[in-house]
């Protein structure tokens, strides 16, 4: 009995699944891998500006920074000069930093992941977050709109009951060419904490990007971290040590 | 008057038996109180003392708003200036400068996040007693050296020991990336588990440099030597402070607010214990007054037909109260004062208590604080309880018909 009711559920989602896409409406799940696939699905070079803007102070720091697939990435800081060449290295949801002044790689233990990322409002966990919202989450399409010649989906990920995460549910803001517009933070009690928005889109690279992103505390409005991509490169070529420890200490590209 | 005194004594001695067993209840209720007022005001003492001595002082200089954000920028500027000036001017030795920072201290293998506090290490011994308890290894003593101590057990989970090294890795008060390497010199058993898990002391001069603090920390910690001096000080640091700046003086309540909420509670219910006998006591006179007015009823029914008011007879039996109630307040207290007084000396150890004494930073042996409070507060609520016994008693005389009351058996 299970063994035909198995069957036939096969049939019915085989006869189903043409009819959804006939709907043209797609699966919310596929939206969130073509948006992580799209910002980092090959090997990328960067260099962006980081504006961490405080009500009394601003900071501003330049970087770059290299991808490789979804699980490997390099920061470096450029500018300030008192600040040149930390570092943070990033290989699946493991992280490490380095400061010339001490001249030593830390490895940042987990319980430090949701601590902030070089001052910013991002945390390190945001930083290091690979395809984590892919697998370990329920996506559902909660909207569809359309503006400007783009249909932008939102999508409600909710982490399934087992993941380590500390949100009670992600709410992912997609255009149709997979550039994330906005990624919304909610608490377990559903409360809006933080969120990133994407300021300004734009041609980079020879793909549309998230020029100018925003991230910033829902309850403290005039503090927000800003990151600026300068100028971006996609399918570099990257030797294999790029993402080493030793290449973290002592740069080498 | 002085007829009714002197009626009232005798009428009081008439059955001294009975006047001594009711003024018992009252001394020994008045001894008590004394005795348990005392500790508890002692060991309350002892709890905020001992509790404000680990770190946080009597009072404190901060910038407004940092107690509740702890936001690296909400710096006391120039502060170990301040510190001297606030020294001098307090004529007060217990004051010291204190910058703090939330840091990964990580040793060879392992990391952990602690909070990192740049310390005087001339002037800290005053205001915290971790640098007393720095049993293994040294206090800091230089104010510029690359140097840290650590809560015991920071280090056990570091896997580090004296001579090891850490890494401090954190922001500094520009947001720029603080780093340094230091050296751990010591180790402290607070004897606190969260300040010997998330605690670590290095110079103010070092702290400065790493954390680019500009010569500013956070909090300038006052130490009152005693709570009750806390009030005071508040006031002469307030008028110490530079006249432009917008720094704030906060009291050891404002600083640790839990401190004060474990002490209500911990009065609330001593207070019901203390009401259930002052009843119980008061109960007692009711009853023998009671019983000394019906007794007489035949004497009172004859004095008032020779012409006495039913006034002054009530006001005979409410002296005789008091009269009672006086002995009983002053040999209570007296007695009550030499049985603590004994105490204050040895102390009262109580088998079984280090564990949760250790939680209120308590030592195991408690010692009662005696003080004219402590001696009058307990007593003096006793006799009001036993004059407003007596006033129904007194009452009776106002209905009392002579005729009849001398025909009473």
């Amino acid at each position: 009995m299970a063994k035909q009711s198995a069957i036939l559920s096969v049939v019915i989602s085989l006869l189903a699944h043409p009819l959804a896409a006939s709907a043209q409406q797609p699966d919310a799940a596929e939206i969130v891998r073509g948006a992580i696939d799209h910002w980092r699905g090959t090997s990328s070079y960067s260099e962006m500006t980081m504006i961490i803007h405080r009500p009394d102070w601003q900071r501003t720091m330049s970087m770059r920074g290299w991808t490789e697939g979804d699980k490997r990435t390099l920061v470096r800081v450029t500018e300030p000069q008192k600040d040149r060449g930390n570092g943070t290295l990033m290989i699946d949801n493991t992280m490490w930093t380095y400061s010339p002044k001490v001249n030593r790689v830390i490895k940042i233990p987990s319980s430090m992941m949701s601590q902030s990322w070089m001052g910013s409002d991002f945390s390190n966990k945001d930083i290091s977050r690979s395809d984590d919202i892919v697998d370990q989450y329920e996506h559902n399409l909660i909207g569809t709109t359309e503006a400007g010649g783009h249909v932008t989906y939102e999508i409600q990920s909710v982490p399934h009951e087992d993941a380590a995460v500390v949100w009670g549910k992600e709410v992912l803001t997609v255009r149709d060419d997979y550039v994330l517009i906005g990624h919304e933070f909610y608490d377990q009690d559903g409360m809006l904490v933080k969120k990133l928005t994407s300021l300004e889109i734009g041609e980079m690279g020879g793909r549309s990007v998230a020029i100018r992103q925003r991230m910033g505390k829902v309850d403290e409005p005039d503090e927000w971290t800003e990151v600026r991509i300068d100028a971006i490169e996609y399918g570099v070529e990257l030797n294999d040590n790029v993402f080493t420890q030793s290449n973290l200490r002592n740069p080498r590209n | 008057m002085n007829i009714v005194l002197r009626l009232a004594w005798r009428n009081l001695w008439r059955y001294p038996r009975r006047t001594w067993l009711t003024t018992g209840a009252m001394i020994f209720s008045n001894v008590l109180l004394v005795f348990m007022i005392s500790i508890q005001i002692g060991t309350y003492g002892l709890m905020i003392d001992n509790t404000l001595e680990a770190l946080t002082g009597h009072l404190q200089i901060q910038a407004p708003g940092y107690k509740d954000d702890l936001k690296m920028r909400q710096v006391v500027p120039d502060a170990i200036s301040l510190a001297a000036s606030v020294r001098e001017g307090l004529n007060l030795q217990t004051v010291s400068a204190r910058g703090a920072a939330f840091a990964l201290a990580s040793s060879e293998d392992r990391s952990y996040g602690i909070q990192v506090l740049g310390v005087e290490p001339m002037f800290e011994p005053g205001v915290s007693s971790l640098p007393g308890l720095t049993k293994e290894g040294r206090y800091l003593d230089d104010a510029n050296a690359a140097e840290i101590v650590i809560g015991s057990v920071l280090a056990r989970n570091l896997r580090v020991s004296i001579g090891g090294e850490l890494t401090l890795l954190g922001s500094g008060r520009d947001g720029s990336i603080a780093a340094g390497i230091v050296t751990v010199v010591g180790v402290f058993h607070g004897g606190n588990k969260e300040l010997d898990r998330g605690i670590a002391e290095v110079p103010i001069g070092y702290f400065e440099d790493t954390f680019d603090m500009q010569g500013a920390a956070h909090q300038i910690v006052i130490n009152a030597g005693d709570y009750s001096k806390t009030e005071q000080l508040v006031q002469q640091a307030n008028a110490l402070l530079p006249a432009d700046s917008k720094l704030v003086v906060h009291d050891w309540n404002a600083l640790q607010p839990g401190l004060r909420q474990a002490i209500q509670a911990d009065m609330g219910s001593a207070i019901f214990m203390y009401a259930v006998l002052v009843v119980l006591v008061a109960f007692s006179v009711l009853n023998t007054q009671l019983m000394s007015v019906l007794e007489r009823t035949r004497e009172f029914g004859i004095v008032m037909a020779l012409g006495l008011t039913p006034g002054r007879l009530g006001r005979l039996v409410m002296l005789e109260t008091a009269l009672m109630g006086l002995v009983g307040l002053v040999m209570g207290s007296v007695l009550g004062g030499i049985v603590t007084s004994l105490f204050t000396v040895k102390g009262i150890y109580v088998p079984g208590m280090e564990e949760m004494a250790g939680q209120f930073n308590l030592p195991s042996r408690m010692y009662p604080q005696v003080s004219a409070l402590t001696l009058i507060a307990g007593p003096g609520i006793v006799f009001l309880f036993t004059l407003l016994a007596a006033i129904y008693p007194a009452m009776r005389l106002h209905w009392l018909q002579p005729v009849a009351a001398m025909r009473a058996a």
